[in-house]
């Protein structure tokens, strides 16, 4: 049997007016977690909209744990948790009547609504606080209100908006631990965040959005290790030849401190390039280290390529 | 071992749709509403007419009881449609139902746009229409409470202390005309409501329209009535407006020389005004900024 996919887009684009938010979006993820990363305007949120059937498919079609977007819209609601990244609840009730109500409206039965509040809230570590009203929480007691609430339901796949946003260093590990949690429990998970850390922490798979396309997608260690290599160079003589010569052979390079310089290799070119380049222009490399490559480096790879 | 200890738990039911997913809404509504301070103390105090209006009904049937009271004019304790008309359409009930939907109408939506909840609730299977209905029978509940309950039970009561059913026979529509005008009653007043606290994030705002478009709209229509004495400027009055109509239902003569549809008319055309501002202002678009 063919197992289902997380998400599944095809051809999928939107524009506000004439202002186009995400151009011709082809992607299929089968398992997560998902770490969703792209600079602002990228088209992040614009996706979660899509993905939620908050905004109508304009071109294209997506498909959410086997679910049409457009067709089954409520059926998706159903089966997927989100948690926004604005401040968002009810004021002038508690915490467990609000994920309670949540997931009354979700489709469960009210009482079993009720009995679910109050595990998923102890879950999350509001336990304490669950008959507090939430305008009394602070943001992170918030935050984890906002994730209990969608996780309530049990959904398939849960969508989560900056998690980590405004909480304290504590907080965001307890957070991150969470989530983990909840994937390696068989929950589908999808990360939209700017904190490069918290995605590499939760996420195997990545999907880099710019200025509305994709940049990149596929399992994260894979990424980061066939897409480039990363060096970092220091270099001794009248360099700007040498290093316009670098970047005509398609290398990325990032001025760092103290005369440092950071190389982004494409994977089809050796590092023998490096030394050829920098005979030819009579240039010495005092320094030459192959570095771990991170999330950041990826995305600034990506992101620098796509610009 | 605790929740949090052994970890995420899948719950075992299962998710259905129900056709009165809206209802979660109401229920919350409703309950919110009591927990304001004073909101108990006031509702229960507006039922206090239709005590009066009841006793009315009881001593009508006991005149005779009853005539060291009245001082020999009992005239105005003849129970007819005209009675129910002047319970229902009063510029006191009138004001009343304003207060209560101030009280419950204000924040019903202005708050959820305050603290975007509409993102939480419309990332569940929740339609548009599923949430506005919510809101609306939150709202519906309060008003039939004051009219419709009333009424009917103002025409048992009359056949009960009459002890037959020679009053129905005289006025076989009146319960339809008591349902009819409590259902315009309710229509009315929740789209006004749900319209102006959609029209605001702050419930402060939001209450002030409610209060303020209803006695503006009077003032209006006195201002141009004691320069023009014109009849057909009662269409600028929500109160008037309402007071004719509820002539009309009850079969009665308008207060004013104009056709009582036409004042239907234009409560119906606010109603259509309302929808298309809910429809405007409750988007998706605006769910996720």
């Amino acid at each position: 049997m063919e197992e289902i996919k997380a998400l599944e887009l095809k051809n999928v684009s939107y524009a506000y007016g004439r202002i186009p938010a995400l151009r011709e979006i082809t992607l299929s993820v089968d398992k997560g977690p998902i770490g969703l990363l792209g600079p602002n305007g990228a088209g992040k949120s614009t996706l979660l909209r899509l993905l939620l059937g908050f905004l109508s498919l304009q071109k294209g079609e997506a498909r959410v744990m086997g679910y049409d977007v457009a067709q089954e819209t409520r059926r998706v609601r159903q089966i997927v948790g989100y948690m926004p990244e604005d401040e968002s609840y009810i004021p002038g009730i508690d915490g467990v009547t609000l994920t309670a109500l949540l997931g009354e409206l979700a489709g469960m039965p009210r009482q079993e609504a009720m009995k679910r509040a109050h595990d998923v809230l102890f879950y999350v570590g509001l336990g304490e606080s669950r008959y507090r009203l939430v305008d009394t929480y602070s943001k992170g007691m918030r935050q984890r209100l906002k994730l209990a609430q969608a996780l309530v339901h049990d959904p398939q796949l849960l969508l989560l908006d900056e998690p980590t946003s405004g909480l304290d260093p504590q907080g965001r590990e307890e957070i991150l631990a969470l989530i983990k949690d909840i994937a390696a429990h068989g929950v589908q998970v999808l990360v939209s965040s700017h904190i490069l850390p918290d995605i590499e922490e939760t996420c195997q798979e990545v999907i880099i959005l710019h200025q509305g396309r994709l940049a990149a997608q596929g399992n994260l260690q894979q990424l980061k290790q066939l897409d480039f290599s990363l060096y970092e160079l220091k270099l001794k003589g009248e360099a700007e030849g040498f290093l316009a010569k670098l970047q005509q052979q398609g290398c990325r390079l990032e001025k760092m401190e103290e005369g440092f310089w950071r190389l982004y290799l494409p994977s089809q070119l050796s590092a023998r390039v490096i030394f050829k380049l920098a005979v030819e222009e009579k240039v010495q490399i005092r320094h030459f280290v192959r570095s771990q490559s991170r999330l950041e480096d990826l995305f600034a790879q990506v992101v620098g390529e796509e610009e | 071992m605790t929740v949090r200890e052994k970890g995420y738990t899948h719950w075992e039911g299962e998710l259905k749709e129900s056709r009165w997913v809206w209802f979660p809404l109401t229920r919350l509504g409703i309950k919110m509403a009591f927990q304001k301070r004073f909101f108990k103390l006031f509702y229960f105090s507006t039922f206090l007419p239709a005590l009066i209006f009841l006793a009315g009904i009881y001593i009508s049937e006991r005149l005779e009881d009853f005539r060291f009271m009245l001082r020999g004019s009992p005239a105005f304790l003849k129970i007819t449609p005209n009675y129910f008309k002047i319970y229902l359409s009063n510029s006191l009930f009138l004001f009343i139902l304003v207060l209560v939907m101030i009280f419950v109408g204000g924040g019903l939506i202005a708050d959820d746009l305050r603290f975007n909840a509409l993102q939480l609730y419309f990332a569940r299977p929740l339609r548009k229409i599923d949430y506005v209905i919510g809101k609306m029978a939150t709202l519906s509940f309060f008003i039939l409470l004051l009219s419709l309950v009333p009424g009917v039970l103002f025409i048992l009561f009359k056949l009960l202390f009459a002890g037959n059913l020679v009053f129905l026979r005289h006025y076989p529509w009146l319960p339809l005309a008591v349902v009819g005008y409590s259902l315009v009653l309710t229509l009315f007043f929740a789209a006004y409501a749900l319209a102006l606290s959609a029209l605001s994030r702050n419930n402060r705002y939001a209450s002030l329209m409610i209060f303020g478009v209803y006695f503006i709209s009077d003032i209006i229509f006195n201002i141009f009535y004691q320069n023009f004495h014109h009849p057909y400027l009662v269409l600028l009055s929500l109160k008037l407006n309402l007071q004719q109509v509820a002539a009309g239902l009850f079969g009665l003569s308008p207060p004013y020389a104009v056709p009582w549809s036409l004042s239907l008319g234009v409560l119906l055309g606010l109603v259509f005004l309302a929808f298309v501002i809910l429809q405007k202002r409750i988007r998706s678009v605006e769910v996720v900024k």
